[in-house]
């Protein structure tokens, strides 16, 4: 048992770190959240030509082969930096999709794609009802000729506009679980998009209005009736994503908040010295690690069992989310004004949590399915 | 990253999990005698000093296997040893600080609970600031005759033997003039008194010394060096608690589904209410993520590594975690979370408790709250994370200022 980073992993995050600390430091950060696109296709390029669209994608997809453990490395320091990017999209929900749903062909037909920075994709999953569960698909999908029809609305779907390839889960049948996944185009005929603006600028969420969208029948990925499991999966990378780049936001929260009272004055002393300061930096230190244990070992078990995979990313995701937004609400609190401007970086990193903790399933909604779990396994336990 | 057990610690824990299945006494230990029985088939076995050195009579068992064993008693709700503080740290700092006839005469007694130790260093002006003791130890010829007054003293009504810290200098800054003595509890001047605590219970006591002679040879490592020796944390039984008190959390959560069967909210069971199931979520998931921590401790222990200040972190986070999960369960039981004799079996914590003590709700959640308090206080552990881990600037505080003073008048003068 070990719990804790080989030399490999470690060098993997020293060199996103310092890819990100130059690409990506706050001056740049402010100039892409201002264009229209919302992320620079200059970052994206060369993204791929270190090989971090296709970390966690096998060697012969043109992938790395590397483990979740290595994404979450990645994605904290995303996390850390806040960068905007179609990374998230494409690789964790869109490329867990097609790692856990597609066909071998399918595999081979996208991801070296995505691999070499080619392609940009999305999963569009949520509708009206934010709903997780499989009743939350209601997208209809019917047969016509050799191919389908796709009708109906998907909202919050990140980096939409970026997307070549935009994969939609929709219903297929009447049995909760008849859920088929589609890979659409962008430019589709009766796709439309629109715009959300909201809270966190590094994000560019869109919803998303289906009007009679053709598919081909070779667009379904994997089986029809069949994408359930795969969407499950992809939800469970995408919630346990999202815990790792919360902790490297949260992290970056408690650093700027220990300079800043180190350095700030007043009363003639620096503010670090009064307890009730460093007191609020001593419980942010204790979510930071509490979220730290949670998002790796959902990271490591998303590779072992199912049962620890679903344990584990629902741990992570109810205490990740509140302990890291706990991390941002002190962190601004004690840098008092100057954290409450915008021209402070501060704020990115505070939104950056606040936009993934409702995301990809909200606290509550991931409590609820670990006691589940917590309670079938006592009930098992007693019969056993 | 590799969170898998290994097939060798996979065997062990199953020979563990036999013996404890077939060895675990069915009852409470309610005797006194009975639970040094005990404590003598586990030390038999060799689940007593686990992390001590061979030549001591230990094992040398790693952190993993001290955890395991301690997970598997706390699995089966196994009564643990005796003579905790002096297994857990007594023992060991004879071992590296003591001279070889106070190991010769001590060191075997502590593991067999033939002799049991208790602590004497809190008192009642001296407790966060615990090196303002006033104890004091004045050398008279071979002895030391000691003066002062103890509080907080566990075990100290069945102790045979202290590990006593008091002042001898009083011409110094206050941490330099403290020493560590061995102290008879069986010698004149020494009287004991029960502490009762809020639980009802009486765990602690009370000690009182007056013009007790200490014979010099007790002293333990150098003259005026014993603050410095109590606070390097020499234990070896180090493994141990951290995925225990997971277990038993896990084991009393366990418990707590069941009663919420029984247990009725408008009409119906408890189980069924989605306020009560939001709330036993927190507590399952928040004790899942202590695994968690716990998982990461014990595997830098495993490696070898110290754990240092960060390990404040782990103290604040577990107890303020069980402070706030039994608010949880006295919310969820209501009036019954209160109820310390004459509570339907069905809705007990353990059948078999008797009132005041551990075991029931009322005692788990008052004693809770003795966790933030004890060996650090939360807010101590805020200090040394916010100065030691974090590195924000230390404390302006009177007693520093005062020392401060007192060297420019020297200078001065």
């Amino acid at each position: 048992m070990y719990f804790g980073f080989n030399d490999e992993q470690l060098g993997i995050r020293d060199a996103a770190r310092d890819f990100f600390a130059n690409e990506c430091p706050t001056p740049v950060l402010r100039q892409i959240i201002e264009q229209p696109s919302g992320y620079s296709e200059g970052m994206w390029r060369k993204m791929a030509e270190i090989g971090l669209q296709g970390l966690p994608f096998p060697e012969e997809y043109g992938g790395q082969g590397l483990g979740f453990v290595e994404l979450a490395l990645v994605l904290e320091e995303m996390g850390r930096a806040a960068v905007p990017s179609p990374y998230f999209a494409t690789v964790v929900l869109a490329g867990s999709a097609i790692m856990a749903g597609g066909t071998d062909d399918q595999k081979a037909r996208y991801l070296p794609g995505i691999a070499n920075g080619e392609l940009k994709a999305t999963l569009a999953f949520i509708e009206d009802d934010i709903n997780y569960t499989p009743s939350g698909v209601q997208l209809k999908a019917e047969r016509n000729g050799d191919g389908w029809t796709l009708t109906g609305r998907k909202q919050f779907v990140p980096f939409a506009h970026a997307a070549d390839l935009i994969i939609v889960p929709a219903r297929t049948g009447e049995a909760e679980e008849a859920i088929t996944l589609f890979v659409v185009e962008q430019g589709s005929a009766g796709l439309s998009m629109e715009a959300l603006t909201e809270l966190d600028l590094t994000n560019r969420d869109y919803r998303l209005t289906f009007d009679g969208v053709r598919v081909a029948g070779d667009r379904v990925l994997g089986a029809v009736d069949r994408g359930w499991p795969a969407l499950e999966v992809a939800l469970r990378h995408a919630a346990v994503g999202a815990c790792a780049e919360m902790l490297g936001a949260a992290r970056r929260c408690l650093e700027m908040s220990v300079e800043y009272a180190k350095v700030r004055e007043q009363f003639n002393q620096p503010i670090g010295l009064f307890q009730a300061i460093k007191h609020m930096a001593a419980e942010m230190l204790v979510d930071v690690e509490n979220a730290h244990a949670a998002t790796y070992y959902a990271a490591w078990a998303q590779g072992a069992t199912e049962e620890e995979a679903k344990m584990g990313a629902a741990v992570a995701k109810a205490t990740v989310s509140e302990g890291c937004r706990t991390v941002a609400n002190k962190s601004l609190q004690l840098h008092g004004g100057i954290g409450f401007t915008w021209d402070h970086d501060l704020h990115f990193f505070m939104k950056r949590i606040y936009h993934n903790g409702p995301k990809y399933g909200d606290p509550d909604a991931w409590r609820a399915q670990a006691l589940e779990q917590a309670l079938a396994s006592a009930e098992a336990m007693a019969v056993a | 990253m590799d969170l898998n057990y290994t097939p060798e610690d996979l065997a062990y824990r199953a020979k563990v999990r036999a013996w404890f299945e077939a060895n675990t006494p069915k009852h409470e230990l309610k005797t006194w005698e009975e639970r040094l029985a005990w404590h003598r088939k586990l030390y038999e076995a060799g689940f007593v000093g686990m992390g001590w050195p061979k030549a001591y009579g230990g094992q040398e068992a790693r952190p993993m296997e001290q955890a395991i064993v301690a997970e598997e008693m706390a699995r089966v709700d196994a009564p643990g040893p005796v003579n905790g503080l002096g297994i857990g740290f007594i023992g060991p700092t004879l071992i590296h600080h003591g001279t070889e006839a106070q190991k010769q005469r001590y060191i075997k007694k502590i593991l067999t609970a033939e002799e049991i130790w208790c602590q004497l260093y809190s008192e009642p002006n001296a407790g966060s600031d615990l090196a303002s003791l006033r104890t004091s130890a004045v050398r008279d010829g071979d002895h030391f005759i000691v003066n002062g007054q103890k509080v907080w003293t566990s075990s100290g009504l069945r102790a045979h033997l202290g590990i006593l810290l008091a002042r001898t200098d009083n011409t110094v800054r206050k941490h330099e003039g403290i020493s560590y003595f061995i102290l008879d509890m069986k010698s004149p001047g020494v009287e004991v008194r029960p502490l009762r605590q809020i639980t009802g219970g009486a765990e602690f006591a009370e000690v009182f010394m007056t013009n007790v002679k200490v014979p010099a040879e007790n002293l333990i490592g150098e003259l005026n060096k014993g603050w410095h020796l109590a606070q390097t944390t020499l234990g070896y039984e180090r493994g141990g608690n951290i995925l225990a008190r997971v277990t038993s959390f896990k084991a009393r959560f366990y418990r707590l589904v069941e009663v919420c069967h029984t247990l009725k909210r408008n009409g119906r069971p408890a189980i069924e209410d989605p306020l009560v199931r939001s709330k036993l979520a927190r507590i399952w998931t928040e004790t899942e993520n202590l695994r968690y921590t716990g998982l990461r401790i014990l595997s830098k222990l495993e490696r070898g590594e110290k754990l240092g200040p960060e390990s404040s972190v782990d103290k604040l986070n577990y107890t303020e975690m069980h402070v706030r999960h039994e608010e949880l369960i006295m919310e969820i039981l209501g009036m019954y979370g209160q109820v310390d004799k004459g509570l339907p079996p069905e809705l007990k914590l353990k059948e078999d408790a008797e009132a005041h003590t551990a075991g029931t709700w009322t005692y788990d959640y008052l004693y809770a709250k003795a966790s933030t308090i004890y060996a650090g206080s939360s807010q101590i552990q805020k200090n040394i994370i916010g100065e030691r881990v974090l590195g924000l600037p230390r404390e302006v505080r009177a007693d520093r200022q005062a020392i401060a003073a007192a060297a420019a008048q020297k200078k001065q003068g």
